[in-house]
């Protein structure tokens, strides 16, 4: 007898079940299609523009960032090392290389869910181009460890997974054409002093 | 038992209706996007400088290096004009229209002198504008807004610790004013 609202209410469970639950997920775990990455770094050109995909119109519109412009500069982050490992903020990592053409850089590590670390203000909690210390041929090292570290120090906090937020301000990364051999650093793991 | 699988079979394909549903609706409604949170700020035609900290709208400087400050404007009663002038290492600014769409953005490389003089104004408004151009607008770059709500975002860079001043200057002098002739 009763069969049929049963099955009704089966079908409609599993519609708003999944339903959801698959839209979240999908917000959750990217920003949308058309991303770029060179090596563990992604950055998403077009997330800003009308032409952008309705995943990433939802993910912006969820997440309510000011999201930098076309002209402005492109914003690279990443999670993982170039093994294809996450970040982990018990180890120690070194940022090594050069960064493509722009005018300016700025790198700090976020939580995983992209909320800034809260790091003593005395330690060196980002870090730029006109600050960092450069080797010859104007490449850098900079060791990102939750324990002091000579040269360049990029202090994070124990707290899990982190990310990596390298911004590239005024930088023609964007519209490349694959004229220009873009590299980015590499991100190479050193030790897990406690893990 | 095979009535309970199409019961199933039917509930996946109203999931994929339901998906498509959420993903397309969600920047109609979710409230917090960057315009609703631009509003939230109560300052309308001006730049309101961010904190390091959220403020009540949840908008911070997320760059440790990096000064903004937004401003919701309506070219609804008339052109909106945009000012700043100062020596900082870099600015930029962006326009977003209602929905977060960029319209325009630019930096101080290519703007005229390094200062940022931009007027944003619906095309009937430009037309008027370029047929009797007014004297104090002969160095601004005109742009076409196609809605008539937007917000702009001017960030300052500053380097280190001793650019502060500067940049706070910069970006208190800066000004989002409706255009008057």
């Amino acid at each position: 007898m009763f069969r049929i609202p049963l099955l009704v209410a089966l079908a409609l469970s599993v519609a708003f079940g999944v339903g959801i639950v698959s839209s979240v997920s999908a917000l959750k775990a990217t920003v949308g299609f058309g991303a770029i990455a060179l090596g563990p770094w992604v950055a998403f050109p077009e997330a800003q523009t009308e032409n952008t995909d309705p995943y990433a119109k939802a993910h912006r519109a969820r997440a309510g960032k000011l999201l930098y412009g076309g002209a402005e500069g492109l914003q690279f982050t990443a999670a993982m090392d170039s093994n294809g490992q996450k970040l982990s903020s018990d180890c120690s990592y070194d940022i090594s290389g050069i960064t493509p053409p722009a005018r300016f850089w700025t790198l700090y590590a976020t939580h995983a869910n992209d909320q800034p670390m809260k790091i003593a203000p005395d330690l060196p909690a980002a870090t730029n181009a006109w600050t960092v210390l450069r080797q010859p041929y104007s490449s850098f090292v900079i060791h990102v460890s939750p324990v002091a570290q000579p040269d360049n120090w990029l202090a994070i906090r124990r707290s899990g997974a982190f990310k990596l937020v390298l911004t590239l301000l005024d930088t023609p990364t964007a519209g490349s054409s694959g004229l220009i051999d873009l590299a980015m650093p590499a991100i190479v793991k050193t030790g897990c002093p406690n893990a | 038992m095979r009535s309970a699988l199409f019961a199933i079979l039917v509930g996946l394909v109203g999931a994929a209706l339901l998906h498509i549903v959420i993903i397309l609706a969600l920047p109609q409604f979710t409230g917090k996007d960057a315009y609703s949170r631009v509003l939230g700020l109560y300052e309308m035609d001006s730049f309101f400088p961010l904190t390091s900290e959220p403020g009540p709208t949840g908008l911070a400087n997320d760059d440790p290096f990096l000064r903004v400050a937004v401003c919701g404007f309506s070219v609804d009663a008339g052109p909106a004009r945009f000012v700043a002038k100062g020596a900082v290492p870099f600015w930029s600014l962006a326009i977003y229209d209602a929905n977060s769409n960029e319209i325009f953005s630019m930096n101080d490389h290519t703007a005229v002198n390094g200062n940022l003089d931009l007027v944003m104004a619906t095309p009937i408004q430009l037309v008027d504008l370029r047929k009797t151009p007014p004297a104090s607008l002969a160095q601004s770059i005109m742009v076409a807004m196609p809605g008539e709500e937007g917000y702009a975002v001017l960030r300052a860079l500053a380097p280190t610790d001793s650019y502060e001043e500067t940049v706070r200057n910069f970006l208190a002098e800066s000004s989002c004013e409706p255009f008057r002739r």
